[in-house]
Protein backbone atom coordinates (compact mmCIF):
# COMPACT_ATOMS: atom_id res chain seq x y z
CA UNK A 1 0.00 0.00 0.00
CA UNK A 2 1.34 3.41 -0.97
CA UNK A 3 1.24 6.36 1.39
CA UNK A 4 0.14 8.62 -1.47
CA UNK A 5 -3.50 9.64 -1.76
CA UNK A 6 -3.56 9.95 -5.54
CA UNK A 7 -7.34 9.94 -5.32
CA UNK A 8 -7.06 13.52 -4.09
CA UNK A 9 -5.07 14.63 -7.14
CA UNK A 10 -6.46 16.65 -10.01
CA UNK A 11 -4.56 15.97 -13.23
CA UNK A 12 -4.95 17.78 -16.54
CA UNK A 13 -3.86 15.75 -19.58
CA UNK A 14 -3.14 17.84 -22.66
CA UNK A 15 -2.53 16.17 -26.01
CA UNK A 16 -4.03 16.75 -29.44
CA UNK A 17 -3.94 13.02 -30.09
CA UNK A 18 -6.95 11.29 -28.53
CA UNK A 19 -5.13 7.96 -28.31
CA UNK A 20 -2.27 9.42 -26.31
CA UNK A 21 -4.75 11.11 -23.97
CA UNK A 22 -6.47 7.79 -23.45
CA UNK A 23 -3.13 6.13 -22.74
CA UNK A 24 -2.13 8.66 -20.09
CA UNK A 25 -5.64 8.75 -18.61
CA UNK A 26 -5.71 4.95 -18.34
CA UNK A 27 -2.42 4.93 -16.45
CA UNK A 28 -3.61 7.72 -14.14
CA UNK A 29 -6.89 5.91 -13.42
CA UNK A 30 -4.95 2.77 -12.54
CA UNK A 31 -2.96 4.91 -10.10
CA UNK A 32 -6.35 5.80 -8.52
CA UNK A 33 -6.36 9.40 -9.76
CA UNK A 34 -10.07 10.22 -9.76
CA UNK A 35 -10.12 13.75 -11.11
CA UNK A 36 -8.71 13.72 -14.62
CA UNK A 37 -9.43 16.53 -17.07
CA UNK A 38 -8.53 16.44 -20.72
CA UNK A 39 -7.76 19.09 -23.32
CA UNK A 40 -6.92 18.56 -26.98
CA UNK A 41 -5.10 21.84 -27.55
CA UNK A 42 -3.14 24.50 -25.70
CA UNK A 43 -5.95 27.02 -25.77
CA UNK A 44 -8.49 24.62 -24.23
CA UNK A 45 -5.87 23.58 -21.68
CA UNK A 46 -5.45 27.22 -20.68
CA UNK A 47 -9.21 27.53 -20.17
CA UNK A 48 -9.37 24.24 -18.27
CA UNK A 49 -6.44 25.29 -16.11
CA UNK A 50 -8.34 28.35 -15.00
CA UNK A 51 -11.58 26.41 -14.43
CA UNK A 52 -10.26 23.28 -12.73
CA UNK A 53 -7.01 24.41 -11.11
CA UNK A 54 -5.25 21.04 -11.51
CA UNK A 55 -2.44 19.85 -9.24
CA UNK A 56 -0.35 18.40 -12.07
CA UNK A 57 -0.26 18.81 -15.84
CA UNK A 58 0.79 16.06 -18.23
CA UNK A 59 1.46 17.88 -21.44
CA UNK A 60 2.44 16.91 -24.97
CA UNK A 61 5.11 18.99 -26.67
CA UNK A 62 4.00 18.79 -30.29
CA UNK A 63 0.49 20.17 -30.77
CA UNK A 64 -1.25 22.22 -33.40
CA UNK A 65 -1.59 25.89 -32.51
CA UNK A 66 -0.10 26.54 -29.08
CA UNK A 67 2.65 23.98 -28.50
CA UNK A 68 3.39 22.40 -25.14
CA UNK A 69 6.45 24.61 -24.80
CA UNK A 70 4.40 27.76 -25.42
CA UNK A 71 1.76 26.65 -22.94
CA UNK A 72 4.32 26.06 -20.17
CA UNK A 73 5.80 29.50 -20.78
CA UNK A 74 2.32 31.01 -20.58
CA UNK A 75 1.54 29.13 -17.36
CA UNK A 76 4.76 30.36 -15.76
CA UNK A 77 4.67 33.98 -16.87
CA UNK A 78 1.20 35.14 -17.93
CA UNK A 79 -0.29 37.59 -15.41
CA UNK A 80 -3.62 35.74 -15.77
CA UNK A 81 -2.16 32.38 -14.82
CA UNK A 82 -4.09 30.67 -12.03
CA UNK A 83 -1.01 28.88 -10.70
CA UNK A 84 2.48 29.65 -12.02
CA UNK A 85 3.97 26.89 -9.82
CA UNK A 86 1.83 24.01 -11.08
CA UNK A 87 4.08 21.01 -11.80
CA UNK A 88 4.31 20.20 -15.49
CA UNK A 89 5.37 16.81 -16.81
CA UNK A 90 6.21 17.18 -20.49
CA UNK A 91 5.67 14.24 -22.83
CA UNK A 92 7.94 14.22 -25.82
CA UNK A 93 8.92 12.07 -28.73
CA UNK A 94 12.13 14.10 -28.92
CA UNK A 95 15.01 12.45 -27.15
CA UNK A 96 17.86 14.68 -28.20
CA UNK A 97 19.47 16.41 -25.23
CA UNK A 98 19.02 19.86 -26.80
CA UNK A 99 15.28 19.28 -27.03
CA UNK A 100 15.06 18.06 -23.43
CA UNK A 101 16.95 21.24 -22.45
CA UNK A 102 14.45 23.30 -24.42
CA UNK A 103 11.56 21.79 -22.41
CA UNK A 104 13.43 22.47 -19.19
CA UNK A 105 14.20 26.03 -20.25
CA UNK A 106 10.53 26.66 -20.96
CA UNK A 107 9.71 25.76 -17.34
CA UNK A 108 8.73 22.07 -17.41
CA UNK A 109 9.46 20.25 -14.15
CA UNK A 110 9.94 16.80 -15.63
CA UNK A 111 10.17 15.20 -19.05
CA UNK A 112 9.00 11.82 -20.26
CA UNK A 113 10.46 10.66 -23.55
CA UNK A 114 8.10 8.36 -25.43
CA UNK A 115 7.62 5.41 -25.24
CA UNK A 116 5.50 6.10 -22.20
CA UNK A 117 5.86 3.45 -19.50
CA UNK A 118 4.01 2.94 -16.24
CA UNK A 119 7.26 2.97 -14.30
CA UNK A 120 8.40 6.30 -15.76
CA UNK A 121 5.00 7.91 -15.24
CA UNK A 122 4.94 6.87 -11.57
CA UNK A 123 8.54 7.96 -11.08
CA UNK A 124 7.89 11.46 -12.53
CA UNK A 125 4.71 11.82 -10.48
CA UNK A 126 6.52 10.88 -7.28
CA UNK A 127 9.36 13.18 -8.27
CA UNK A 128 7.15 16.30 -8.51
CA UNK A 129 5.65 15.42 -5.11
CA UNK A 130 8.80 14.48 -3.24
CA UNK A 131 11.49 16.54 -4.95
CA UNK A 132 10.00 19.85 -6.04
CA UNK A 133 12.62 22.17 -7.45
CA UNK A 134 13.02 25.69 -6.15
CA UNK A 135 11.78 28.44 -8.43
CA UNK A 136 13.99 31.01 -10.07
CA UNK A 137 13.08 34.49 -11.23
CA UNK A 138 15.53 36.31 -13.49
CA UNK A 139 15.07 38.97 -16.13
CA UNK A 140 14.65 36.28 -18.79
CA UNK A 141 13.26 33.26 -16.99
CA UNK A 142 10.70 32.28 -14.41
CA UNK A 143 10.17 28.65 -13.51
CA UNK A 144 11.68 25.67 -11.73
CA UNK A 145 15.42 25.91 -11.14
CA UNK A 146 17.10 24.46 -14.20
CA UNK A 147 20.12 23.16 -12.38
CA UNK A 148 20.12 19.49 -11.66
CA UNK A 149 19.41 18.44 -8.10
CA UNK A 150 21.87 16.66 -5.86
CA UNK A 151 24.83 19.02 -5.99
CA UNK A 152 25.02 18.90 -2.20
CA UNK A 153 25.03 15.12 -2.36
CA UNK A 154 28.56 15.10 -3.78
CA UNK A 155 30.70 12.75 -1.72
CA UNK A 156 34.00 12.98 -3.55
CA UNK A 157 37.15 14.78 -2.47
CA UNK A 158 36.83 18.54 -2.00
CA UNK A 159 38.83 20.36 -4.65
CA UNK A 160 37.68 23.95 -4.33
CA UNK A 161 40.27 26.00 -2.44
CA UNK A 162 37.65 28.02 -0.58
CA UNK A 163 35.86 24.93 0.70
CA UNK A 164 39.12 23.25 1.62
CA UNK A 165 39.99 26.20 3.79
CA UNK A 166 36.55 26.15 5.43
CA UNK A 167 36.89 22.45 6.09
CA UNK A 168 40.28 22.98 7.68
CA UNK A 169 38.83 25.65 9.96
CA UNK B 1 30.02 47.05 -15.99
CA UNK B 2 26.23 47.16 -16.10
CA UNK B 3 24.58 45.92 -12.96
CA UNK B 4 22.82 42.60 -13.60
CA UNK B 5 19.23 41.91 -12.67
CA UNK B 6 19.18 40.08 -9.31
CA UNK B 7 18.34 36.41 -9.36
CA UNK B 8 15.58 35.44 -6.99
CA UNK B 9 15.55 31.83 -5.83
CA UNK B 10 12.77 30.58 -3.62
CA UNK B 11 10.93 27.41 -2.69
CA UNK B 12 7.14 27.59 -3.10
CA UNK B 13 5.15 25.68 -0.45
CA UNK B 14 4.78 22.04 -1.43
CA UNK B 15 0.99 21.98 -1.74
CA UNK B 16 1.10 18.72 -3.64
CA UNK B 17 2.80 16.87 -0.81
CA UNK B 18 0.37 18.38 1.67
CA UNK B 19 -2.51 17.15 -0.46
CA UNK B 20 -1.45 13.59 -1.29
CA UNK B 21 0.59 12.83 1.80
CA UNK B 22 3.91 11.10 2.20
CA UNK B 23 5.13 7.98 0.53
CA UNK B 24 5.84 6.08 3.71
CA UNK B 25 4.61 2.86 2.16
CA UNK B 26 6.77 3.46 -0.92
CA UNK B 27 5.40 3.05 -4.41
CA UNK B 28 2.09 1.19 -4.56
CA UNK B 29 3.06 -1.97 -6.41
CA UNK B 30 -0.59 -2.96 -6.82
CA UNK B 31 -1.25 0.31 -8.66
CA UNK B 32 1.77 -0.32 -10.87
CA UNK B 33 0.50 -3.80 -11.68
CA UNK B 34 -2.97 -2.47 -12.34
CA UNK B 35 -1.56 0.14 -14.73
CA UNK B 36 0.59 -2.44 -16.53
CA UNK B 37 -2.51 -4.59 -16.96
CA UNK B 38 -4.54 -1.67 -18.28
CA UNK B 39 -1.78 -0.80 -20.73
CA UNK B 40 -1.70 -4.41 -21.90
CA UNK B 41 -5.45 -4.23 -22.55
CA UNK B 42 -4.98 -1.02 -24.53
CA UNK B 43 -2.51 -2.83 -26.78
CA UNK B 44 -5.45 -4.68 -28.33
CA UNK B 45 -6.78 -1.29 -29.45
CA UNK B 46 -3.49 -0.30 -31.03
CA UNK B 47 -4.47 -1.88 -34.38
CA UNK B 48 -7.42 0.53 -34.61
CA UNK B 49 -5.35 3.42 -33.36
CA UNK B 50 -2.59 2.96 -35.91
CA UNK B 51 -5.19 2.62 -38.68
CA UNK B 52 -6.73 5.93 -37.56
CA UNK B 53 -3.35 7.59 -37.30
CA UNK B 54 -2.24 6.39 -40.74
CA UNK B 55 -5.46 7.95 -42.08
CA UNK B 56 -4.50 11.21 -40.39
CA UNK B 57 -1.03 10.92 -41.91
CA UNK B 58 -2.51 10.30 -45.37
CA UNK B 59 -4.85 13.28 -44.99
CA UNK B 60 -1.90 15.44 -43.92
CA UNK B 61 0.05 14.17 -46.94
CA UNK B 62 -2.85 15.05 -49.28
CA UNK B 63 -3.12 18.51 -47.71
CA UNK B 64 0.62 19.05 -48.09
CA UNK B 65 0.50 17.89 -51.74
CA UNK B 66 -2.24 20.43 -52.41
CA UNK B 67 -0.74 23.32 -50.44
CA UNK B 68 2.85 22.83 -49.38
CA UNK B 69 2.97 25.55 -46.72
CA UNK B 70 4.15 25.72 -43.12
CA UNK B 71 0.74 24.71 -41.72
CA UNK B 72 0.37 21.59 -43.86
CA UNK B 73 3.99 20.66 -43.24
CA UNK B 74 3.40 21.04 -39.50
CA UNK B 75 0.37 18.74 -39.70
CA UNK B 76 2.44 16.15 -41.56
CA UNK B 77 5.15 16.40 -38.92
CA UNK B 78 2.68 16.01 -36.04
CA UNK B 79 1.04 12.97 -37.65
CA UNK B 80 4.40 11.23 -38.08
CA UNK B 81 5.45 12.23 -34.58
CA UNK B 82 2.26 10.80 -33.02
CA UNK B 83 2.73 7.47 -34.76
CA UNK B 84 6.33 7.35 -33.60
CA UNK B 85 5.38 7.84 -29.95
CA UNK B 86 2.50 5.40 -29.94
CA UNK B 87 4.26 2.66 -31.87
CA UNK B 88 7.18 2.79 -29.47
CA UNK B 89 4.82 2.63 -26.49
CA UNK B 90 2.93 -0.35 -27.89
CA UNK B 91 6.04 -2.23 -28.85
CA UNK B 92 6.13 -1.76 -32.59
CA UNK B 93 9.73 -0.54 -32.75
CA UNK B 94 10.00 -0.75 -36.53
CA UNK B 95 6.92 1.39 -37.09
CA UNK B 96 8.39 3.83 -34.56
CA UNK B 97 11.64 3.81 -36.54
CA UNK B 98 9.94 4.52 -39.86
CA UNK B 99 7.74 7.25 -38.36
CA UNK B 100 10.86 8.66 -36.66
CA UNK B 101 12.66 8.70 -40.00
CA UNK B 102 9.76 10.62 -41.55
CA UNK B 103 9.71 13.11 -38.65
CA UNK B 104 13.44 13.58 -39.10
CA UNK B 105 13.04 14.24 -42.81
CA UNK B 106 10.33 16.86 -42.24
CA UNK B 107 11.97 18.38 -39.17
CA UNK B 108 15.53 18.65 -40.46
CA UNK B 109 14.90 19.61 -44.07
CA UNK B 110 15.25 23.39 -44.33
CA UNK B 111 11.87 25.17 -44.43
CA UNK B 112 12.70 26.52 -47.87
CA UNK B 113 12.88 22.97 -49.26
CA UNK B 114 9.80 20.95 -50.22
CA UNK B 115 9.43 17.51 -48.68
CA UNK B 116 9.48 14.84 -51.38
CA UNK B 117 6.02 13.27 -51.62
CA UNK B 118 7.56 10.06 -52.98
CA UNK B 119 9.62 9.75 -49.88
CA UNK B 120 6.60 10.49 -47.68
CA UNK B 121 4.68 7.78 -49.54
CA UNK B 122 7.56 5.36 -49.05
CA UNK B 123 7.31 5.87 -45.30
CA UNK B 124 3.52 5.61 -45.21
CA UNK B 125 3.61 2.38 -47.23
CA UNK B 126 6.30 0.93 -44.99
CA UNK B 127 4.25 1.71 -41.87
CA UNK B 128 1.23 0.02 -43.43
CA UNK B 129 3.18 -3.08 -44.47
CA UNK B 130 4.86 -3.51 -41.09
CA UNK B 131 1.55 -3.07 -39.33
CA UNK B 132 -0.36 -5.42 -41.66
CA UNK B 133 2.26 -8.11 -41.16
CA UNK B 134 2.27 -7.47 -37.40
CA UNK B 135 6.07 -7.25 -37.37
CA UNK B 136 7.36 -6.46 -33.89
CA UNK B 137 10.68 -8.26 -34.17
CA UNK B 138 13.46 -5.79 -34.92
CA UNK B 139 15.45 -8.61 -36.55
CA UNK B 140 12.87 -9.19 -39.27
CA UNK B 141 14.92 -9.15 -42.49
CA UNK B 142 12.31 -7.63 -44.80
CA UNK B 143 11.41 -4.84 -42.38
CA UNK B 144 15.06 -4.16 -41.64
CA UNK B 145 15.83 -3.78 -45.33
CA UNK B 146 12.87 -1.45 -45.74
CA UNK B 147 13.91 0.70 -42.77
CA UNK B 148 17.55 0.82 -43.88
CA UNK B 149 16.50 1.89 -47.37
CA UNK B 150 14.29 4.69 -46.02
CA UNK B 151 17.00 5.81 -43.59
CA UNK B 152 19.49 5.97 -46.47
CA UNK B 153 17.08 7.94 -48.69
CA UNK B 154 16.39 10.41 -45.90
CA UNK B 155 20.09 10.80 -45.16
CA UNK B 156 20.82 11.35 -48.84
CA UNK B 157 18.03 13.92 -49.18
CA UNK B 158 19.11 15.84 -46.09
CA UNK B 159 22.74 15.87 -47.21
CA UNK B 160 21.94 17.11 -50.69
CA UNK B 161 19.47 19.79 -49.58
CA UNK B 162 21.39 21.24 -46.63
Amino acid sequence: MSGYRFDRLKVLVVDDNAHMRKLVTTIMQAFCVLHIFEADCGQKAWTSLRETNPDVLVLDWVMEGMSGIELVQKIRTDPQTPNPFVPVIMLTGHTHIDQVRQARDAGANECIAKPVSVKTMMSRLVSVIEHPRPFVRTSVYFGPCRRRRGVDEYRGPERRAESKQQAAE
Amino acid sequence: MARQQPIELFMPPNMLKAKVGGGLGGVDMAAMKRAEGALETLKSEFADWITDDVKVLMAARARYAQTPDAASRGALMRAAHDIKGQAATFNFPLIARVAGSLSRLIGELPDSQTVSLNLVDGHVNAIQVIHRQGIQDTNDKMAQTLCAELDARVEETLKSKK
